[in-house]
């Protein structure tokens, strides 16, 4: 048993692998379905009112997609990142790992590495179940941007995750680390509202997969990404020099 | 093995620890007792590095230390075999099913060695901890409260476990329980308040608080016996513990060694027995920190 083995068992034993890729690849599928059947849908809702909608096209579907996974399976991905980077909410664990360990950060690598690579793991597989079902649906994507925006979609998670991680180094219970974590990434929007701001902010990355299988170019997204990269650094700083700093 | 000068730990005002000055020699079994708040495991966590001292210094001779919490908790969807392998990784980089196998079974959990965690009982995680903090060999081990959990039996085992592992391992470790402490431990240290108010071998400690007091054993009747026992003018206190016991305490240990005899003599007391009575540790630990 190591670390990094303890991170996997802690995704299979505790079924949040399955939660977390259920969710993103249930959405995968779930969005492009909604956005080609739209109109019956609400036609079966609506009462015998007539509803028009546009022809959908596959770019619906990813859309779909993007509007589920940025809310639903955002916050499953918090939760499931806190559980493992609170690591000091029960001292007693804490004390176990802590007092094992010469830096606090060999503790957190394997959680941050294993974590961040299922959050972004579930986000692709979703992805790719989007696309498919989006082509088969309603025609043709460009793969390219597909990819693309998926790659930006993933950076934004991974700065989720490192945002969890220096939220978790303050917080005194997954709790506190989940709400305060939604709370700051549900901020980030809010200032959003600003366009000049909007266009530096990390989450401006989540419609990436959006803007980019429609019209949207890369440098649309660059000073996103250069602010996003430079916000994982800071989170990740601070989360291990938090933690060094904790006291048990 | 431990040296502390001048030890300190403020709370925001409330100093947990004042000015500690610990020495506990390598390879002793150090007893650290207090009332409830008195600093121990302050004074445990500043030790095992989990907590920064606001003043003095810590110097400790090994890196190689096992800490036990008073109550361990691990993931519960471990193994106990797991949780210890893990340990053992963690302090000496080395996988070794043969030396885990051995602490399960020291620890007494051998048998629920497959089992989550989850279920465990108190006591049963109180022994895994044990079994964690042991298995990569450590040079000092802290432990506290290592019995609080445990039931009688539990508690002679683990006790048999540290006894073991003197001139091994360093051992310190706080308890409420002073009997424990006065069974295993060699050297006692004594907080309260934050202050370290006594360090030393326990011998020292019990021995300089022994009181002038004999325990008599006599055929009865007693009556006449303690009534002449009484009018003895260097006799404080007479007793009668049961029919056949009694408690004589004297003006001091000398005039009691050289004297009590010809008067138990002299009173016409048929003794079957004559023992000084010894001073607890909780006795001692009640005059001190009263």
């Amino acid at each position: 048993m190591n670390l990094w083995k303890l991170e996997w068992l802690r995704l299979v034993r505790t079924k949040r692998i399955i939660a977390l890729v259920g969710v993103f690849v249930f959405f995968g599928f779930l969005g492009p379905l909604t956005a080609r059947y739209m109109e019956q849908i609400l036609e079966n809702f609506g009462g015998g009112v007539q509803i028009i909608v546009p022809e959908p096209i596959a770019a619906d579907g990813i859309t779909a997609y993007v509007g589920n996974a940025a809310q639903i399976g955002l916050l499953v991905a918090v939760g499931v990142a806190a559980g493992a980077l609170a690591f000091d909410a029960k001292p007693q664990m804490g004390i176990f790992l802590r007092t094992r360990v010469e830096h606090v950060r060999e503790i957190f690598t394997p959680r941050l590495v294993t974590m961040t690579c299922a959050v972004i793991g579930a986000f692709v597989l979703g992805s790719v179940a989007a696309l498919y079902e989006s082509i088969v649906l309603m025609g043709s994507l460009p793969i390219g941007g597909w990819a693309l925006g998926t790659l930006l979609g993933s950076l934004y998670l991974a700065f989720v995750v490192a945002l969890v991680a220096a939220v978790s180094a303050k917080a005194n219970s997954v709790l506190v680390t989940v709400m305060t974590s939604v709370g700051l990434l549900l901020a980030l929007p809010i200032l959003g509202i600003a366009p000049d701001i909007a266009e530096w902010l990390p989450s401006h990355l989540v419609g990436a997969i959006d803007g980019l299988v429609r019209d949207g170019s890369l440098s649309d997204y660059t000073r996103s990404i250069g602010a996003t990269v430079v916000l994982i650094s800071g989170a990740l700083w601070l989360a291990v020099h938090w933690a060094e700093q904790r006291e048990l | 093995m431990i040296v502390t000068t001048g030890l300190s730990k403020d709370y925001g005002g409330t100093l947990a620890l004042d000015s500690v000055d610990l020495n506990v020699s390598r390879g002793s079994v150090y007893g650290l007792v207090g009332p409830n708040g008195a600093g121990k495991t302050t004074l445990l966590g500043v030790l095992s590095g989990l907590r920064q001292a606001t003043a003095g210094s810590v110097s400790i001779i090994t890196t190689n230390i096992g800490v036990l919490p008073d109550t361990p908790l691990f993931d519960q969807w471990l193994t106990a075999r797991e949780v210890v392998d893990l340990a053992l990784f963690m302090s000496a980089g080395v996988h070794d099913d043969i030396r885990v196998a051995e602490m399960l079974e020291q620890a007494g959990i051998e048998d629920a060695a497959d089992r989550a965690v989850g279920g465990f009982s108190r006591g049963m995680l109180q022994r895994l901890g044990l079994a964690a903090s042991l298995v990569a060999g450590p040079d000092l081990v802290l432990l506290d409260e290592p019995c609080s959990a445990l039931d009688p039996l539990g508690r002679r085992e683990v006790l048999d476990l540290i006894a073991r592992l003197r001139g091994d391992a360093t051992v310190v470790f706080s308890s409420h329980i002073l009997a424990d402490v006065q069974e295993v431990c060699d050297t006692v240290g004594i907080l309260r308040r934050g202050k370290l108010i006594f360090e030393g071998p326990l011998q020292n400690l019990l021995v300089g608080k022994a009181q002038p007091r004999y325990l008599v054993r006599v055929r009865p009747p007693t009556g006449d016996v303690v009534a002449r026992l009484k009018s003895t003018d260097w006799i404080e206190e007479v007793v009668v513990v049961d029919p056949e016991l009694i408690r004589v305490t004297g003006a001091s240990l000398d005039v009691m060694e050289t004297n009590l005899v010809p008067a138990l003599a002299a009173a016409g007391a048929h003794v079957v027995s004559l023992a000084p009575e010894a001073p607890s540790l909780e006795d001692v630990f009640l005059e001190v920190v009263s």
